[in-house]
């Protein structure tokens, strides 16, 4: 009879714990030592932290906010926060990177805020799509949602170079039911300001 | 009249009979495999388990027809159980627990009261049972001289969104039964398998200021970051030899794809269509397939590396937004109805590069994220399917798919 150790089945499920946000920690001890001892995972407080739903207030607020409603505060109590908060979402059709005409004007308006209360900051822009779709495409649709918004910026005025890009796909909801009404907030590209 | 329909009804109830004839023949035509428990340590729940997991292994290789029945009897017992005298095969084992709280395995197959096969097996902890279950399979799937089934014993990566922004990748067994949480915090997808030795592997960070290509070795527990574009990167596929990467990068909001060279730390542009090209696969050394939009919908397209020629593989199907390729063989996954919500089915098809062959590999839910295993025999998936989220196993050469459910969350992307 053979006698067949399967360290190797474990050797390959090495435990990285402790994982902060920016990326893994690597529990370097427990490999060495021996790598067929497993140490589970220990829950950190970067897990506890990290559950944070987005507000889907947010759109609601943005829905309601008139641009120049704040105006009247001067730029020096407008923290970047404060700033970010008036700048609007701006949603797409099922499966589209075109912007409509409504959404245009939200874009201008964004332009706006860019080139006077936001003008020392940058921005990124931030691509979502629904849950439909495999990822990787979802991740270029969101893309592509943001490049269209920041062509649109770049026409108001905005300089090209202020302005980065990220797509999470579906990775970002901030609608989780399974309606069309929460399919369509998550369409959207959000804006978010950089020091 | 009378006398026709009579001869019109016999014929009909003949010709059914003959059907059920058939299923039954088929259904037996595989020789009969019972399974013996002889296990003398750990609880009934564990061993219970145990043997859950043999039986779905050994129906995966399909080359027996497995009587479910849980059995218990002494290991040494000169003779099979009773119940188990007409089974063509017994499959015997025995799970006890060493001084060093290790799990040890005997197990014997036995043809006509005679041993036939056996093997022993350890491992340092009963959790990973189930790898011990998929090694016997594989084992006893090698003794009756069928074909290896290799990606048995490989293991899966995948990543899972947790909340948003907020991800964790895992790495678990073929059927999902036991998981580990290899990276937990952060927003980290797309993970890939570096090499075939399965040591180290690739990922997207997003938590960086742009989003980044890491590698991690598992071996020696280094991380690395290995390339970065705004807007997008995603490793796509690692090539056989894991010199090479497809990569979806997007060099200004552009998203294409792009070859990288491992060891020079160089890439090349592949893709330049002014819409979507995602997903690259390699094919073989010379040709790559991957989703394009450039017919104004996703569907599969073919790249020659060498001579640049583009061909459209796919003439099925609405919206074919992901694939997998193996040889001249490529799996992808397309929307069957013209729904933009809900009700919609995702199948997966399989395609030949080389013929007009066209296969589908599902008929119900949403089914995605289909993987060739390395050597072609089986595609890994996932199902959707009246809530309820299983992986797949689709055994290509005896056209079965078999299913294990999914106890939690979503998966965003995987790895076999």
């Amino acid at each position: 009879m053979k006698n067949i150790v399967l360290s190797g089945v474990v050797a390959a499920l090495l435990v990285f714990s402790g994982c902060s946000s920016k990326g893994p920690a690597v529990d370097t001890k427990a490999v060495n030592n021996n790598p067929v001892k497993e140490v589970v995972p220990t829950t950190t407080t970067t897990t506890t932290q990290e559950v944070q739903p987005v507000e889907t207030e947010t759109v609601l607020s943005e829905d309601n906010s008139s641009v120049n409603s704040s105006v009247n505060s001067s730029t020096s109590e407008s923290t970047m926060n404060s700033i970010e908060s008036k700048l609007p979402t701006i949603y797409f059709a099922f499966d589209k990177y075109n912007i409509t005409p409504d959404m245009e004007e939200k874009i201008d308006a964004a332009a706006v805020i860019g080139k006077k209360s936001a003008s020392a900051y940058k921005v990124k822009l931030e691509g979502n799509c629904d849950e439909w779709g495999s990822d990787e495409y979802n991740f270029a649709l969101g893309l592509r949602r943001a490049n269209a918004v920041k062509k649109a910026l770049v026409a108001d005025g905005i300089d090209a170079s202020r302005i980065s890009m990220i797509s999470y796909g579906k990775s970002n909801p901030v609608c989780t039911a399974h309606t069309r009404a929460c399919w369509a907030k998550n369409r959207r590209v959000n804006f978010e300001l950089l020091p | 009249m009378k006398i026709l329909f009579l001869l019109f009804l016999l014929f009909n109830i003949a010709y059914a009979g003959d059907a059920t004839i058939e299923v039954v023949k088929k259904a037996d035509s595989l020789p009969t495999l019972a399974i013996e428990d002889s296990s003398i340590s750990y609880d009934h729940t564990f061993k219970l388990k145990f043997f859950k997991a043999l039986v779905a292994d050994l129906n995966v290789i399909s080359l027996f027809n497995v009587d479910r029945h849980y059995q218990t009897v002494p290991y040494n017992d000169s003779s099979v159980l009773v119940a188990d005298k007409d089974m063509k095969y017994v499959l015997r084992y025995k799970i006890f627990e060493d001084d060093n709280d290790a799990m040890n395995i005997q197990m014997k197959l036995l043809q006509n009261d005679n041993e036939v096969f056996s093997k022993n097996y350890r491992v340092n902890r009963k959790d990973i049972y189930v790898f011990v279950s998929h090694a016997i399979a594989y084992d006893i799937n090698e003794y009756m001289g069928a074909k290896p089934v290799s990606w048995m014993k490989k293991k899966v990566i995948f990543a899972k969104v947790v909340a948003p922004k907020k991800s964790e990748i895992i790495i678990a067994d073929y059927t999902l039964t036991y998981q580990h949480i290899i990276i937990q915090g952060g927003l980290n997808l797309f993970p890939k398998w570096a090499n075939q030795a399965q040591t180290a592997f690739y990922y997207t960070s997003l938590d960086d200021d742009k989003p980044t290509l890491k590698y991690i070795n598992i071996k020696t527990a280094s991380v690395k970051s290995i390339i970065s574009s705004d807007g997008m990167m995603v490793c796509s596929d690692v090539s056989n030899d894991g010199n090479h990467l497809l990569l979806t990068m997007a060099k200004d909001g552009q998203p294409d794809i792009y070859l990288y060279d491992v060891k020079k730390h160089t890439y090349k542009r592949e893709t330049s269509y002014s819409g979507i090209d995602v997903d690259g696969q390699f094919m073989n050394e010379e040709t790559i397939a991957f989703v394009s939009s450039r017919l104004g919908y996703p569907n599969i397209f073919t790249k020659n590396l060498l001579t640049n020629e583009i061909n459209q593989v796919v003439y099925y199907g609405k919206s074919n937004v992901a694939c997998s390729a193996s040889g001249h063989y490529i799996v992808y996954k397309a929307r069957e109805s013209s729904k933009t919500f809900s009700q919609n089915t995702f199948n997966l098809h399989l395609v030949s590069t080389q013929t007009d062959f066209i296969r589908r590999l599902t008929a119900t839910g949403v089914n995605e994220f289909p993987k060739f295993s390395k050597d072609g025999d089986a595609i890994i998936f996932v199902k959707n399917y009246k809530g309820q989220s299983s992986i797949g196993i689709i055994r290509l050469n005896l056209n079965k798919n078999f299913l294990f459910p999914i106890k939690s969350g979503r998966i965003q992307s995987m790895d076999w």
